[in-house]
């Protein structure tokens, strides 16, 4: 699943075709994904080596990042993916906030390429977790000392935003939920509640602990009313120090901006399940009605002469109609040939030895068994 | 609540075994046309008194005879609100491929989940006493495969959230 995913498919199948391209190649392309992140890659035959990379994503907080540009911690994570191949060129290209210039020489030549791409390629999820967590640790200290904490609104995509309220010692993420039909909202309910029951098992201790309801939460009050309004509840997770802790921070920020994705892909692939399964069920509701073979083993058919006690199958033979059908066509196809040169005689033969079977009907007087 | 199935499969067995008498009846009305008279209905001579069986508040089962048709409309329990979906996606994909079952009805009847129509000439090419066990036997297929769907739905939800929160682990 594309937003799921760190690494950006299509930047990376570009990076690896033109990685192993053999020839100089001219690449001149804009890519748009999931989040509003748009890309330009260029890469020109008389400097077929390098190639420049172009990155504009919208701020994840609006109201907090105010600036365009991507901020100093940031530029420093982004120095330190893959530091010998990716370097950021002085000059930005215009309506992008960052260009990249990739070194393809620098990228080992071994079986180490596709992973050094792979890492390239995860640089919108590196600029949007460092975001997150920029917005986490710098907290406005007047709200603090009065004891308010004012709900940060994060809209990764745009019509799903959600929030994230810092009480220390533990932030609180609030993910307001909103379907277009009811059947995805009942769905997605029963996956919540399942989400709260596996949550509270001793094995998940270390994971977040996470809550639904159908109401706001408390820490949400007063924040807009269409914010607010949903159909599908609100699900909260708890963040602790210990889920932000070293190498967890990626993974727990990473988790969050996917939350949304995630539920409706979930949402999506159930509904697949769901028509699968009726489909394969209603093969064998109909099977029952048109099962005629193991009775017709069963049943001995005598028929006597003068009259057709027959004895009924459950259903008329479809089959027997089917290939009578399909004869009868054949045979009226076969008269109707129109023969360009005329044989002497071979209307004759025709009629003799290229006549059709016939089928014995129902009326007929056949003895079996 | 199994204790009370049984009574009420039988019930509708034995109501059906009485009430599918069906014969050929041409239309009173219309010169050269056969149509099913429960349909219409609009002759009261011909028409029988209609047979409301129910198992409890939500499951029942209305059976309408006719002279030459008969009707059988289906109300499936749901328990909540996804067995509620589930019912309604899954007896509605059935009925849009009515013709796969010759005798079920493409549109229930009002305030029922799923309805049957039997006219004489089913009952021609069918044999009557495996027509009614097709439609009990219907009946207890439907109420298994919502349970089974809706067991499957819960299960699927547990593993996709199992698979969530270990990320965080």
């Amino acid at each position: 699943m594309a937003c799921i995913e760190r690494a950006s498919p299509a930047l990376n199948q570009i990076l690896l075709k033109l990685y192993s391209a053999e020839k100089p190649v001219e690449i001149d392309h804009h890519l748009y994904e999931f989040g509003s992140f748009k890309y330009h890659i260029l890469c020109q035959a008389c400097e077929p080596q390098v190639a420049y990379l172009s990155i504009s994503t919208p701020p994840l907080c609006p109201g907090i990042l105010t600036s365009n540009k991507l901020s100093s911690y940031t530029i420093e994570l982004i120095k330190r993916l893959c530091p010998g191949v990716v370097e950021i060129a002085e000059a930005t290209r215009e309506g992008y906030q960052l260009t990249l210039r990739l070194n393809l020489t620098k990228i080992p030549r071994r079986n180490d390429y596709v992973k050094v791409i792979k890492e390239i390629s995860t640089v919108h999820s590196v600029i949007l977790s460092s975001q997150l967590k920029e917005i986490l640790w710098n907290f406005n200290s007047d709200d603090a000392i009065k004891g308010m904490h004012k709900p940060i609104k994060l809209a990764y995509n745009p019509r799903e935003p959600f929030f994230v309220i810092r009480q220390p010692p533990r932030i609180i993420a609030v993910f307001p939920i909103r379907f277009a039909e009811k059947s995805d909202v009942i769905i997605s309910t029963a996956f919540f509640q399942e989400l709260v029951d596996v949550g509270s098992l001793d094995k998940y201790t270390k994971a977040p602990p996470c809550s639904w309801s159908a109401i706001p939460p408390p820490e949400l009050r007063g924040e807009a009313f269409e914010d607010l309004s949903t159909n599908g509840g609100f699900v909260s997770f708890d963040i602790s120090a210990h889920h932000v802790d070293g190498k967890r921070l990626d993974k727990t920020v990473w988790n969050l901006l996917n939350f949304n994705a995630y539920v409706r892909f979930h949402v999506k692939t159930t509904k697949g399940f769901i028509q699968r399964r009726m489909r394969k069920r209603l093969e064998n509701l109909v099977e029952v009605l048109h099962h005629t073979e193991s009775e017709q083993d069963n049943e001995q058919i005598t028929r006597h002469h003068g009259c057709s006690c027959t004895k009924g199958l459950l259903v008329k033979s479809s089959k027997y109609n089917i290939l009578k059908q399909r004869w009868g066509n054949l045979g009226r196809k076969l008269k109707r040939i129109h023969f360009r040169v005329k044989i002497q005689g071979f209307g004759r033969f025709r009629q003799r030895w290229l006549r059709l079977p016939k089928f014995s009907s129902s009326r007929g007087y056949t003895k079996l068994g | 609540m199994a204790s009370t199935l049984r009574p009420y499969l039988t019930c509708i067995r034995n109501t059906l075994d009485a009430a599918m008498c069906l014969q050929n009846f041409p239309c009173q009305e219309v010169e050269r046309h056969n149509k099913p008279e429960i349909e219409l209905k609009s002759s009261p001579e011909l028409l029988l008194n209609p047979v409301l069986i129910c198992r409890n508040e939500s499951e029942k089962c209305l059976i309408e005879t006719s002279i030459n048709s008969l009707r059988i409309s289906l109300k499936v329990k749901q328990a909540d609100e996804l067995e509620n979906i589930l019912t309604k996606k899954f007896l509605r994909f059935l009925s849009m491929r009515a013709e796969a079952f010759q005798v079920l009805r493409r549109k229930p009847v009002q305030g029922y989940d799923i309805s049957f129509l039997i006219t004489n000439y089913h009952c021609e090419e069918m044999q009557k006493h495996k027509l009614i066990d097709f439609i009990v036997q219907f009946m207890e297929d439907i109420d298994k495969e919502i349970s089974e769907l809706k067991m499957s739905v819960n299960t699927r939800g547990r593993l996709v959230a199992t698979e969530f929160l270990k990320q965080f682990i």
